[in-house]
């Protein structure tokens, strides 16, 4: 079939039966990366102040931060020994299965085996296949407001409608579940629950977990716990795994050693099934999940070589340190917003990297929503926020406290200036 | 609740809302490392005889073929300066990029950018998001048979019609392009070439690759050239990258370092924009790209951060050592299958890891097809051989001979016993 056309470049484009696919454009616009590259473009400045970027999650950076040695020699052992340059069974390496299931079996009311565990790329990519398989055709997914956007985009990306639920701010941020059954129907497939959370900083309590497994069993939804900042608690609530409702409802556990280990370029997560009474199984989750993983990429062989030490020789030292620069770091944080007029911090983050600020817009001059505070603060003060906008909450802003201490006092004060500036006398 | 006690009786499915996923249990099906499994599932000796492997691409565990130190050593270093820890940006580290882009601009007759440059984890990964990036309701892809099923599998995910060309045994498996004509509509978008080929170890001329390439630009289609095994050719044709007739139409070309330095595990590939006229752009091809990368899992950053130092110091005595062995492997192939009378082997391989051969059934007693054939050798003579069926080609076989030498020649051996015992007399 011929196809002539002039040898104008603008009707290239005519001769050409490709183009693009609007569905993952519209999974793409989702992407959290991109609204803060958004704001950073907005940076003016060009040194000698440095820019303070209190936007994303990831401290790895940090001299105060930085991961144990003990980390760092597994893999060095892992690469010299030659052993782990081959393909990665689909489901990952039974040794780093073994040390993942140990590892979470610790907080858990029953043992987990390697074959409830399916290593991933880190727990993007969990999220990436979970979604993924249960994706049917009418399928509704229940997600947090305010999120994560990694599940929204993937949500869009597998035509999976997404229903949101209220994260109450004056109830620490626990989940509005009178709301979550008002939203549910027959075609609802799962309730995602991310706790520690991101991007609150809250942590959840026994007694709501509960109740959040027995509505989830109500509805006949299982529950996707997204926990990658497991143990990564700081206030008077501990850090309990979803897992242990596994009995009342099945429930989906995803993680990683990216924030606990503070490696997230290293892309090693998992999904694990708690689920004691096999009903992922038997419901043939398993196997979707199992399908999907024998065509997609794995995690570096070597890396999961090296899981075993990782997980088993890490000192409790190490962590105890990384928990001790978060616990301060949020009260820092928390202390210095109450300073500030127009912004309120409903609830003192007792856990992972972040906090959800309100703005109060009738206490500033020229500012009309969160993107505009948060370019704004980018272009005047070089400091990094990201808008409340990208995780579903309008006019709210997430601000990162997991930076190197002098960083954030820094950062804190600049925008507090800001905040100065653009006040209503 | 009364809910409760009527759920307590019902069925599974009347329960719980969430199930399995079709879609990813077709795409799944059509995985060589399913199908590999099942075979090997077959095995029943447990030793002293060690089993053979020659069904999968993956030399990395033997001696010959280990990966240089240099490699190695970059990794190490990466590892150690603790600089390459945290999250990736979308398309990768801008040296990596940089360092892909200069590799492959030396067999080109342009220079690629590294804007042109996309980094995934993996070739397998690359091969993920060009199928997605392209996908659009009702177009249709053109594949190889046989060919690399992980373009079956991700073209059944994302629900884009696959329609099969013929490679000709008899030409050197050549494509059959007067087919590819007839097969392309309005709805077709692209073509996917391997070369050097998996499965077939066929290498394309100059000139058959030239008629590929205006071929496509008559259909108005894009080529997608998958080129894995990219310089791992042993005979008389050399290795040509099909992007050098990118101008004549727009090329993606996809790699990785798996095969050439040995190392599948260290998920490390790309997406090349071969397309000097930027019409990937234009099309918007390369913003769908873009998207997805925003909402994917990255390659491990510090095996970014090695990438400069692994391509640019790896010296060309292990290049030319691995093709030493692979050309001696492939000549021991070939002239040991000769001697096989119920197998035709119509092609001598001189690239990739692979060779397609035909069965002959009718020279066999009691095998029924290719894949009665794999599950019995692998039964009788712990020999592991991948059925031609799981490539699109029913009673052919694919034989790796990228394994130790002296594996190989066992496992040859066995197979020719094997042969004799189920030989018609």
């Amino acid at each position: 079939m011929e196809k002539e056309n002039g040898a104008n470049p603008s009707s290239e484009t005519e001769r050409w039966q490709f183009g693009h696919n609007k569905a993952v454009v519209a999974a793409g616009n989702r992407s959290l990366r991109e609204a803060i590259y958004k704001v950073i473009a907005c940076v003016e400045e060009t040194g000698p102040r440095p820019v303070i970027p209190i936007a994303n999650g990831d401290p790895s950076v940090f001299p105060s931060f930085r991961t144990t040695p003990i980390a760092e020699e597994a893999i060095v052992e892992a690469v010299r020994s030659a052993e782990y340059n081959n393909y990665s069974p689909t489901n990952g390496l039974l040794s780093a299965r073994q040390a993942v299931a140990d590892y979470l079996s610790k907080d858990l009311p029953y043992k987990l085996s390697p074959d409830d565990v399916f290593l991933t790329a880190g727990c993007s990519q969990a999220i990436d296949i979970i979604i993924s398989a249960l994706s049917r055709p009418g399928a509704n997914v229940l997600l947090p407001r305010p999120g994560f956007p990694m599940y929204e985009a993937r949500c869009i990306y597998n035509n999976v409608e997404m229903r949101h639920f209220d994260l109450i701010p004056e109830q620490g941020w626990e989940l509005d579940l009178e709301q979550v059954k008002k939203l549910a129907d027959e075609n609802t497939v799962a309730i995602v629950v991310c706790n520690p959370n991101n991007p609150c900083g809250s942590v959840l309590k026994y007694h709501h977990m509960e109740e959040i497994a027995k509505t989830a069993r109500k509805l006949g939804v299982m529950i996707i716990s997204d926990e990658v900042y497991d143990h990564l608690t700081f206030g008077s609530n501990p850090f309990i795994p979803m897992g242990i409702f596994g009995d009342i409802v099945p429930v989906v556990t995803l993680g990683s050693i990216s924030k606990r280990w503070v490696v997230p370029g290293w892309r090693l997560g998992w999904i694990a099934t708690t689920d004691p009474k096999g009903i992922l199984r038997k419901t043939k989750v398993v196997d979707s999940i199992r399908s999907i993983l024998d065509i997609t990429t794995d995690p570096a062989t070597f890396i999961q070589g090296a899981l075993p030490q990782i997980i088993e020789k890490t000192k409790d030292d190490f962590f105890n340190n990384i928990t001790h620069i978060l616990r301060d770091a949020a009260e820092l944080c928390y202390n210095k917003i109450k300073d500030i007029k127009c912004i309120t911090c409903p609830h003192k983050p007792e856990g992972s990297m972040f906090v959800m600020v309100k703005l109060n817009l009738s206490c500033l001059v020229d500012i009309n929503d969160d993107v505009d505070f948060c370019s704004k603060l980018a272009k005047e003060e070089s400091v990094i926020v990201c808008p409340g906008s990208a995780l579903e909450m309008k006019n709210w802003l997430r601000i990162t406290f997991a930076v190197e201490q002098t960083s954030l006092v820094v950062g804190l004060e600049r925008l507090k200036l800001f905040c100065e500036r653009h006040e209503k006398n | 609740m009364e809910k409760e006690k009527e759920n307590a009786g019902k069925p599974l499915e009347e329960k719980w809302h969430f199930g399995h996923n079709k879609a990813a249990a077709a795409a799944g099906s059509r995985s060589i490392r399913g199908t590999l499994s099942k075979v090997i599932a077959s095995v029943e000796e447990t030793g002293p005889r060690p089993l053979i492997q020659l069904g999968h691409g993956d030399p990395s565990p033997f001696p010959s073929f280990r990966t240089t130190p240099i490699a190695e050593d970059a990794i190490l270093e990466a590892v150690k300066s603790a600089q390459y820890n945290h999250y990736s940006p979308s398309s990768g580290l801008l040296p990596a990029r940089r360092a892909v882009a200069e590799y492959l601009s030396k067999d080109i007759p342009y220079k690629l950018s590294s804007d042109d440059i996309f980094l995934t984890a993996g070739c397998a990964q690359a091969i993920d998001i060009v199928i997605a990036a392209l996908a659009r309701p009702d177009a249709n892809i053109l594949l190889p048979r046989p060919g690399f099923p992980l373009y079956d599998a991700r073209c059944t995910f994302y629900n884009v019609e696959m329609r099969h060309f013929d490679l000709i045994p008899e030409q050197g498996w050549e494509l059959d392009l007067d087919q590819v004509e007839k097969l392309t509509d309005e709805n077709t978008v692209a073509i996917v070439l391997i070369n050097p080929n998996n499965p077939s170890g066929s290498v394309l001329k100059y000139q058959h690759m030239e008629e590929i390439a205006k071929t496509a630009r008559k259909l108005g289609i894009m080529v997608i050239s998958d080129e894995a095994y990219g310089h791992l050719t042993f005979g008389s044709n050399p290795f040509i990258p099909m992007g050098v007739f990118g101008d004549v139409v727009p090329i993606l070309t996809l790699g990785s370092i798996s095969k050439r330095w040995v190392v599948p595990g260290w998920r490390l590939g790309w997406i090349a924009m071969t397309d000097p006229k930027g019409i990937l752009s234009e099309t918007k091809v390369i913003d769908s790209i873009r998207s997805i990368l925003d909402i994917t899992i990255n390659p491990v950053t510090f095996i970014q951060g090695a990438i400069p130092q692994i391509i640019e110091k790896t010296k060309d005595d292990f290049f030319n050592n691995i093709i030493h062995v692979l050309r001696g492997a492939a000549e021991l192939c070939y002239n040991k299958i000769k001697d096989i009378k119920c197998i035709t082997c119509p092609h001598k391989p001189e690239g990739s890891m692979f060779v397609m051969v035909k069965l002959n059934l009718s020279y066999l007693v009691d095998i029924s097809d290719d894949v009665d054939f794999c599950i019995k050798l692998a039964k009788e003579d712990s020999v592991i051989i991948c059925p031609g069926s799981v490539l699109e080609m029913k009673n052919w076989l694919r034989i790796t001979f990228a394994i130790e030498p002296a594996s190989l020649e066992v496992g040859l051996e066995r197979l020719k016993s094997f042969c004799e015992r189920h030989g018609k007399n």
